[in-house]
């Protein structure tokens, strides 16, 4: 018989819109959820699929020695593709000239991911080519043509074979970046290696694998290969791994996204809980005359669990519904608009929305459920008369349970939940503490004003319990938008930083000593943007305070290792000297040196840091089998995001300045003034040229698709926050009602309780801005600071922002909500009431 | 003996201290009485009917209803008691605002797990001349309309005790008088045991006892001849 009463309760619920905001809250959650979790999930593997350009696959698997060929067979198998790459330095030589090179024997299919552009003449601009060398020729870097005086058909004679050289190479995706070990690149078949004679036992090669395929096919071969890896050969890598700006920011836009869909849904939870709460309060009379009409605790249990079921079920299914369809017209777009597909996403956001959804319904319903159940019958002779706050800890428990643990099924990240719920705990309580305070001092300010505001003050007052816990989810509402907003520009304007439209498109590095004054004035006369020249000597740190190192390899070692650690001290660093701390470089401990002549040695941080070295250390160098010792003087924090050279190691001058050096420095010259390039550093022949471009362009590119998705994430956490307010409006609307009934028949005009409500929206509003600006600056320090390694910012804008913003929303969601109140005639309010 | 109250006591904590509602009472009804309580506001009256109902427990004395004693019963077992015996009318009617006449009416029949409560619900309704209105919801009624729906949902299930708390306190004279007559004239063809809670002088004329609550403390005031 009981789900008959509740069918029936809930079908006129339904029409009556009683439970239209709960739903809201539910299908907004389930939502946003999916949405963001398939938009995110497509968008990353998009964006990893556009990565993976940059190791110009899905995965490496790397070696130093060769790799079983039946591992090659095994991906196959698995449907997946696989190339070649083998790399090694070795000397080439044409006619008189010899340079050093990084050879790159290749096989079809290189690249899987990206393309390789080629080009007829040195600096020129590439066109993409879908294809290799054939059989005898050889593509090289445009560097090569400077540094061995080549013309395109000249030979080049590589080991035991000799290579025409056939076109130039403009643009590798896999090129990588680094300054002081890249030599240029020559391409030359897999097929051709063995001719060569350079493949020898012991020689100093890397064997790379290069696959792509699907994920799940990707994932299945990791799982069958991992377990036959051995750690001391073989490297397995995807482009997550490197330390390269590329991954950094891919790394931050993927946590800014998971924190900020987090922020969504616990804002769409807090607007389940404040409608659940409402939906079960209003039904304390209903309760009350059930009890009197004999109903059993059980029986209206059993009611109102099954309304709670019924339309949870249906919410989430709404939602998903939904939230299919806006990632879908969103991926439309963004696919449209960055000309690309993206991959489909697993089931995995359906089960997380779907969770989300039952989970926030069942857990912050249970609670005011509770209460409903335990409404004395006594109730429909005292209206007064409320549940028992008795149990008031589980309502802390639950909700607090609810969150952390959506919390940790969302981000999948024991200390991000723990450290963002402990924060929003503490927060919580200083909010509601500070609401409180700031209620009663408006109290005070509004007795001086006139009638309305009076009129609104007292309102405040009166409800300030209610009013505390309401500014309470307005300020978390705010603040939460606020971090989202602020942290996407912060994000963005970092990126931009990192990449502005003048950052230096070169690196010129092996300048000959007497060329630097030849070199500098060039610059000047042709306006070319330069950072100064500094003189490089390679050197290798052997000992620290006579504690001898223990990874001390040889240059060609440090060259193999520096996919698995590039920043391996092992390796022969370049050191420099100067009388000047380097731009973007800042001292953290010690002294910079300014006349001291004494020697001494300036150290970056995060080599000081890996190392453990101090202040006072003494560190004993090796220059060229010249050893020497010098103190640490202090420790400094480079900027390495800048492209512009940086050193673990500066000297002062007088320590270094009798050795003999090679000079670096990096500079920009625009698209059109490429073509000048060949001619400008003609005179400088020993110099070898680096080219940005490309790796800048494949960084913008990112960026711009991770923006849009920045801005959709921002878009849904504010229709989640908009709920928040609307819910929590509607929650205060009963007590609202009888206020207006009261001061309608002592015969308030209208005008009054309309402005005595605006105002007291307008300063909840106000309230909960300021409060919310508070606590997001101190949030927005610590993230970042602790989440994102970005510099923390003071937004002194939004000081002003946070309180006007929030008390012009508050004010006209309330405003729109209280609508019908005050346009009702007293009577039709009185009958509402009764 | 249909209800006995034994040295019934109430006291509630307030912020001065303990205030005692009721003074020890002590009163029986027979089955079929029509008794009134009348008094000023604050007396205690509805204090007591919410002890004789179940609805609350005494802070000593004993309330029985057919030998069966409150205090014994935990609250699930008071509400099967009323869920059986008891019937109610309340001052601002109290009906399920989002359940229309018929469904209000159906309620009590329906928790108590009765067959055939429709049929019997539209019989009542019948009664108090709403049949029509069956389909409408409380807003959609006016007041009097309302508290007839209230007396059909009272009578539904035939209870043995039917306990109205100023079933007429919110409606005009007229509309008041018609209630009234609705109200003794179902109670004589159920033949249920009325307790009314009323200032109403007439209603209270109209019942076979009268009780005077005066600060706490009730005493019989009159033994109307019906």
């Amino acid at each position: 018989m009981w789900h008959k009463i509740s069918f029936r309760l809930l079908k006129h619920e339904l029409r009556r819109g009683e439970l239209t905001i709960m739903a809201l809250a539910i299908i907004l959650s389930v939502t946003a959820v999916l949405s963001l979790s398939i938009f995110s999930d497509r968008l990353q593997a998009g964006l990893t699929e556009r990565s993976s350009e940059f190791l110009a696959a899905d995965r490496v698997l790397s070696s130093r020695r060769d790799i079983p060929q039946d591992w090659l067979d095994q991906a196959g198998q698995m449907n997946l593709k696989t190339a070649w790459k083998v790399v090694f330095n070795s000397m080439a030589f044409a006619g008189e000239k010899m340079t050093l090179v990084d050879v790159k024997a290749v096989s079809d299919g290189y690249p899987l991911r990206g393309e390789l552009e080629i080009a007829d003449q040195p600096f020129e601009q590439g066109d993409v080519v879908d294809g290799l060398p054939a059989e005898g020729e050889a593509w090289v870097a445009s560097q090569l043509f400077q540094a061995l005086r080549l013309e395109i058909g000249d030979d080049i004679e590589v080991g035991n074979s000799s290579f025409k050289v056939t076109k130039v190479v403009t643009y590798e995706p896999d090129v990588g970046f680094s300054v002081f070990t890249d030599s240029p690149n020559v391409i030359i078949r897999h097929s051709q290696l063995e001719a060569t004679g350079l493949i020898q036992p012991g020689s100093r090669v890397r064997f790379n694998v290069l696959m792509a395929g699907e994920n799940s096919n990707i994932n299945a071969y990791e799982d069958w290969l991992l377990p036959r890896l051995n750690d001391d050969t073989h490297s397995w890598r995807s482009i997550d791994d490197g330390d390269t700006p590329l991954a950094r920011s891919l790394n931050r836009a993927e946590r800014f996204m998971m924190l900020a869909s987090l922020l969504g849904v616990v804002l769409a939870a807090t607007a389940v809980a404040v409608a659940a709460q409402r939906y079960c309060q209003r039904n304390y009379d209903v309760v009350a005359i059930f009890k009197t009409l004999g109903a059993s605790r059980q029986q209206i249990r059993r009611i109102f669990m099954l309304h709670l079921l019924l339309l949870t079920a249906a919410s989430v299914a709404i939602g998903m519904a939904l939230g299919w369809v806006i990632q879908y017209l969103v991926i439309e777009w963004v696919a449209q608009r960055l000309d690309a597909t993206l991959p489909q996403a697993g089931w995995q956001p359906y089960l997380l929305a779907g969770a989300t959804g039952v989970i926030s319904a069942v857990m912050f319903t249970l609670y005011p459920l509770f209460r409903l159940v335990s409404i004395p019958p006594l109730r429909v002779l005292h209206r007064q008369l409320t549940a028992g706050n008795a149990v008031r800890w589980l309502q802390w428990v639950l909700s607090g349970g609810t969150i952390y643990a959506l919390l940790v099924i969302y981000s999948q990240q024991w200390w991000l939940s723990t450290a963002l719920f402990a924060g929003g705990a503490v927060a919580a309580v200083v909010l509601l503490g500070l609401g409180r305070l700031f209620i009663s001092a408006s109290r005070k300010a509004g007795m001086q004003a006139g009638s309305s505001w009076r009129l609104a003050m007292a309102g405040l007052q009166r409800r300030a319990a209610a009013n505390s816990v309401q500014m309470l989810s307005f300020s978390t509402a705010i603040m939460l938008l606020l971090i989202v907003i602020v942290l996407r520009n912060d994000l963005l304007e970092d990126w931009k930083n990192q990449l502005p439209t003048d950052a230096p498109n070169y690196f010129a590095i092996n300048i000959a000593q007497d060329n630097v004054d030849d070199m500098q004035s060039m610059f000047e006369r042709e306006n070319i943007s330069s950072t100064d020249l500094y003189p490089v000597v390679p050197g290798r740190l052997t000992h620290i305070n006579n504690e001898k190192l223990l990874t001390e390899v040889t240059k060609e070692d440090s060259d193999d290792n520096e996919t698995e650690g590039r920043e391996g001290i092992g390796r022969e660093l370049s050191l420099t000297w100067g009388d000047n701390i380097p731009p973007n470089n800042e001292l953290t401990a010690g002294q910079w040196w300014n006349d001291n002549a004494e020697p001494q040695v300036s150290v970056e941080l995060l080599v000081a840091e890996r190392l453990d070295i101090k202040v006072g250390d003494e560190l004993r160098f090796n220059l060229g089998g010249e050893e020497f010792t010098v103190p640490v003087t202090s420790l400094r924090k480079a900027d390495w995001n800048t492209l512009q050279p940086n050193f673990y190691m500066i000297f002062n001058t007088s320590t270094l300045e009798d050795f003999p050096a090679t000079y670096i420095t990096s500079f920009r010259l625009d698209e059109d003034r490429k073509s000048e390039l060949y001619q400008l550093f003609k005179p400088f022949p020993q110099t070898s040229l680096i080219d940005l471009d490309a790796m800048i362009n494949q960084i913008r590119e990112v960026i711009g698709q991770v923006s849009l998705a920045i801005v959709f994430v921002l878009v849904l956490v504010i229709i989640a926050g908009a709920l928040v307010l609307v819910a929590q409006v509607q929650a205060s609307m009963e007590e609202r009602q009888k206020e207006l009934v009261i001061l309608r028949t002592l015969g308030a005009p209208g005008k009054l309780l309309s402005r005595s409500i605006t105002y007291e929206f307008l300063v909840l509003g106000a309230i909960s801005g300021f409060i919310a600006t508070l606590a997001m600056e101190i949030s927005l320090f610590i993230l970042q600071n602790q989440v994102f390694n970005m510099t923390p910012v003071f937004h002194w804008k939004l000081w002003l922002l946070g309180p006007v913003f929030g008390a012009a929303v508050v004010a006209i969601l309330g405003r729109l909500s209280c609508y019908r109140l005050i346009h009702r005639n007293t009577a039709q309010l009185i009958r509402k009431l009764t | 003996m249909l209800i006995q109250a034994q040295q019934l006591e109430k006291t509630v904590d307030t912020s001065e201290g303990p205030l005692q509602i009721l003074q020890p009472i002590n009163v029986s009804i027979n089955a079929g009485d029509t008794v009134a309580i009348v008094g000023a506001s604050g007396s205690g009256k509805s204090t007591l009917l919410s002890l004789l109902a179940g609805l609350d427990l005494a802070s000593s004395g004993e309330v029985l209803i057919e030998n069966e004693k409150f205090s014994e019963l935990d609250e699930e077992q008071r509400a099967k008691v009323r869920a059986d015996k008891v019937g109610f009318i309340f001052q601002s009617f109290l009906l399920v605002p989002s359940l229309s006449a018929l469904e209000n009416v159906m309620l009590p029949a329906e928790l108590a797990g009765h067959k055939g409560a429709e049929k019997e619900a539209r019989e009542l309704l019948a009664k108090v001349g709403l049949e029509d209105r069956s389909h409408h919801y409380p807003n959609q009624l006016s007041g009097g309309e309302q508290q007839r729906v209230a007396i059909a949902r009272a009578f539904v299930g035939q209870p043995k005790i039917l306990f109205a708390d100023e079933p007429t306190g919110n409606l005009d004279a007229k509309t008041g008088g018609k209630v009234e007559e609705l109200l003794f004239d179902l109670n004589k063809d159920y033949g249920t045991t009325l307790i009314v809670v009323t200032h109403d002088q007439r209603l209270a004329k109209r019942c076979e006892r009268v009780l005077q609550m005066e600060a706490g403390q009730l005493s019989e005031a009159a033994q109307n001849v019906a």
